[in-house]
């Protein structure tokens, strides 16, 4: 399946988190959060900076670190 | 602090926006303490809770942390706490942790951390009611069975479950048990060995396991054999490239998915709702600022336009007081001491109080809505430009109402030279302190007839504006050009919308009235009293004036007046500026004993208007206001501040440098000002 950062995905649309590429204290954060890999995400608002829905919550994220998330879409739910 | 061992100490912890600090005040009300680290998220924060037999119980509100990693100062207070290493405080007895049901898989990735610090543990599964609305049913009885602690439904904000929880907080709470998730393999074969070593070493360890993972984190302490078997499982997992961390994180959120769906809880995904549209508004890229705008706009039109009605009462309040004073104490030294100095330095203080609480008021709104988060979401861009994240900007916001909770807010900001580049502008933000100076000024400077309210608020908007703008442009050259570097990126969780609650933001406006009184009855009194006896010894002869000069105060003005004669201050302003180096406020109550007004802002107002230089010329012309008002917006003029920044930075160094930029700065505005003024003519 394709691999593409978290910037690259339209809004609306259920991505799963396949890779993480950040610092290690970051990915760890970002893991704690929701954005572990294998988790589904759905992007809520794209643009500079964006807003995610993960494990029942809205994060926000800036575009710097949402190039790091690399995820693939899911077959049929988006 | 001595543990009381009447009282047993219960720690209350959850992620942020759980309604931890809602169901905190709703347990304990009014008897709660704040102590030495402040804010909602950063406040050390204990109170007196009962439980249904009356027994009375110690809580203690820690921050609002993700996990037990810490990444940022207050995290690791908080774990601190919970491990019993918080200097002053005692181990808990037990931990309430307070979760958002809406939201279970996320909040209890930390109960899960908790139970395994041997503590027993009692969850409030808050905010049932958002979850229902969600669709989400959630029984209590089962989720105890699967995540093997007791849970208990509330609704913080509207009080309700508060009589089970109390009922619970008052029964034997019994420890969590064993780990319930399943270790990875290679992990699993650390561990073991770890808490092997550690059980040799001591024998009576019974959660050796839980303290083998946390000394593999880095977070713990042990004995010798175990510490070296830490380190030399980091080292091979180092080399192997194997993610530890990462996969104790994917094997606890897989235990609680299956333990979640076991017992029937699901958090499927939630179409479009109103926290949605209205982020449409305010996170959009051109419309969000337009809101931010018109918000700050609000807050300083209210500052002036409501305050106004209470601050004249307590104006009529202070004036009465200081005539029956008058009127039936004989003259003497005591009741000039009680009119001109206490009422003229303490009312002339504490008449800002109702302005303070607006300010404070608005800061609780914005928070307990969910704006605030937004705000620091719209701001990350901007933060970035000059190296800091958007973390900073709540610091920075929280500095408006006092640089104190502001610099401790900083505890949050996980980057240790952004946590240092923002506690050094904070105190650029014009707190509410500047207030009664830059009223008193700004009406000094034209009259009201020429200056209606907006006039005032747009102003006070424009010296708030360049408090900021110079805070960004110098975070900038710390952060980019001094410290170097760049600051991590923004990972932040934005809270749907609630209705704040009255409750917590009156509290916390009580508590604010109380810490700015009790600051009004001590300092600012002993300060007054103090400038008082400066001002009125030695006696000499002469009128007012001539008698001013001839005192202690009048003295130390005039040897100072040679050094800010260039900016356009006379000695009597020199007076005002020494005492106002302790607090800003000073300044103002200073100036009325100066010009015994007795604490009356229209009359010190007059009086300033009329004061003239030996060679008649005024003083206070619009010039020299706003020269003063930039040295106001610019100084660090609060031994407070200087003290907080001391014990937040560890040592005497960035303090220093601190008070040495920020002196020069508004010496060097308040020169330009008139440089400027001479040149237009003005």
């Amino acid at each position: 399946m394709k691999s593409m950062d978290l910037t690259q995905v339209g809004a609306g649309r259920e991505v799963r988190v396949s890779r993480l590429e950040c610092a290690p204290g970051t990915c760890q954060r970002l893991r704690e959060m929701g954005f572990c890999e294998n988790a589904l995400v759905r992007k809520i608002r794209g643009g500079a900076d964006l807003v995610c829905w993960v494990c029942g919550t809205r994060v926000a994220l800036s575009a710097r670190l949402a190039k790091q998330i690399l995820v693939e879409h899911v077959d049929g739910r988006s | 602090m001595k543990k009381d061992s009447s009282k047993r100490w219960i720690a209350v912890i959850g992620n942020p926006n759980a309604g931890k600090s809602t169901l905190f005040n709703a347990l304990t009300g009014l008897r709660q303490r704040v102590g030495n680290y402040p804010g909602v998220t950063v406040e050390k924060r204990t109170g007196t809770a009962y439980t249904l037999h009356g027994e009375a119980i110690e809580l203690i509100d820690l921050p609002g942390m993700y996990s037990l990693s810490p990444r940022s100062p207050d995290e690791e207070i908080a774990l601190k706490v919970l491990q019993g290493k918080a200097v002053g405080l005692p181990r808990p007895d037990a931990v309430l942790c307070v979760v958002d049901a809406s939201n279970l898989e996320r909040n209890l990735f930390l109960v899960t951390q908790v139970m395994e610090l041997g503590l027993p543990v009692l969850v409030a599964l808050n905010m049932v009611d958002v979850a229902e609305a969600g669709g989400v049913r959630i029984h209590p009885d089962q989720l105890e069975q699967k995540i093997g602690v007791k849970f208990i439904p509330t609704q913080a904000h509207r009080g309700k479950g508060l009589v089970e929880l109390r009922a619970a907080l008052g029964q034997r709470m019994s420890h969590a048990g064993e780990r319930k998730w399943t270790m990875p393999a290679p992990l699993a074969a650390a561990v073991g060995q770890i808490a092997a070593a550690w059980r040799e070493a001591q024998p009576a360890e019974i959660r050796a396991e839980g303290k083998a993972l946390e000394l593999l984190t880095g977070s713990g302490d042990g004995p010798e054999g175990a510490r070296k078997l830490a380190l030399a499982w980091r080292e091979r997992f180092g080399k192997e490239a194997y993610d530890w961390a990462a996969a104790v994180v994917a094997a606890r959120y897989a235990y609680l998915r299956d333990a979640l769906g076991q017992a029937g809880v699901g958090h499927g995904w939630r179409e479009v709702g109103w926290t949605d549209r209205i982020d449409a508004l305010v996170l959009h890229p051109v419309a969000g600022w337009g809101v931010l705008a018109g918000m700050m706009m609000a807050l300083f039109i209210s500052i002036f336009s409501i305050a106004s009605y209470p601050m004249e009462w307590i104006d009529a309040g202070f004036s009465t007081l200081g005539q029956l004073v008058q009127a039936h104490m004989p003259t003497g030294v005591f009741r000039d001491l009680l009119v001109d100095g206490v009422l003229a330095g303490v009312g002339g203080v504490v008449i800002f109080l109702p302005q303070i609480l607006i300010l404070f008021f608005f800061l609780g709104l914005l928070e307990d809505s969910g704006y605030l988060a937004r705000a620091a979401f719209l701001l990350d861009r901007v933060m970035h430009r000059v190296g800091l994240s958007g973390k900073s900007f709540i610091p920075l916001l929280s500095s408006y109402a006092c640089a104190i909770p502001g610099i401790m807010a900083t505890r949050t900001v996980e980057d240790p030279k952004d946590r240092l580049t923002t506690i050094l502008v904070a105190p650029l933000m014009s707190c509410s302190a500047r207030i009664p100076v830059y009223t008193t000024l700004l009406a000094a400077a034209v009259p009201a007839a020429l200056f209606p309210v907006w006039g005032k608020a747009a102003a006070l908007l424009g010296l708030y504006a360049l408090g900021t703008a110079t805070a960004f442009a110098l975070a900038w050259i710390f952060r980019k050009k001094m410290l170097g570097g760049s600051s991590p990126p923004l990972i932040l969780e934005l809270p749907p919308y609630r209705m704040p609650a009255v409750r917590t933001v009156l509290l916390r406006m009580w508590e604010r009235a109380l810490i700015f009184l009790r600051r009004a009855g001590t300092v600012i009194l002993a300060l007054s009293i103090l400038l008082w006896f400066l001002s009125s010894f030695p006696v000499t002869s002469g009128d007012a004036t001539e008698r001013l000069a001839g005192s202690f105060a009048g003295q130390l003005g005039h040897r100072l007046e040679p050094v800010i004669r260039p900016l356009g201050f006379d000695w009597r302003i020199g007076i005002g500026l020494i005492a106002s180096l302790a607090a800003r406020e000073v300044f103002v109550s200073t100036m009325s004993i100066v010009y015994h007004v007795g604490g009356q802002e229209e009359g010190l107002v007059q009086a300033m208007r009329s004061t003239a230089w030996p060679d008649g010329s005024m003083i206070y012309t619009p010039a020299t206001c706003v020269a003063l008002l930039v040295f106001y917006v610019y100084a660090l003029q609060c031994l407070s501040t200087v003290a907080v920044a001391k014990r937040e930075m560890g040592g005497w160094k960035w303090p220093a440098f601190m008070m040495t930029y920020m002196t020069g700065l508004a010496y060097l505005g308040a020169w330009m000002v008139q440089v400027i003024a001479r040149g237009v003519g003005a």
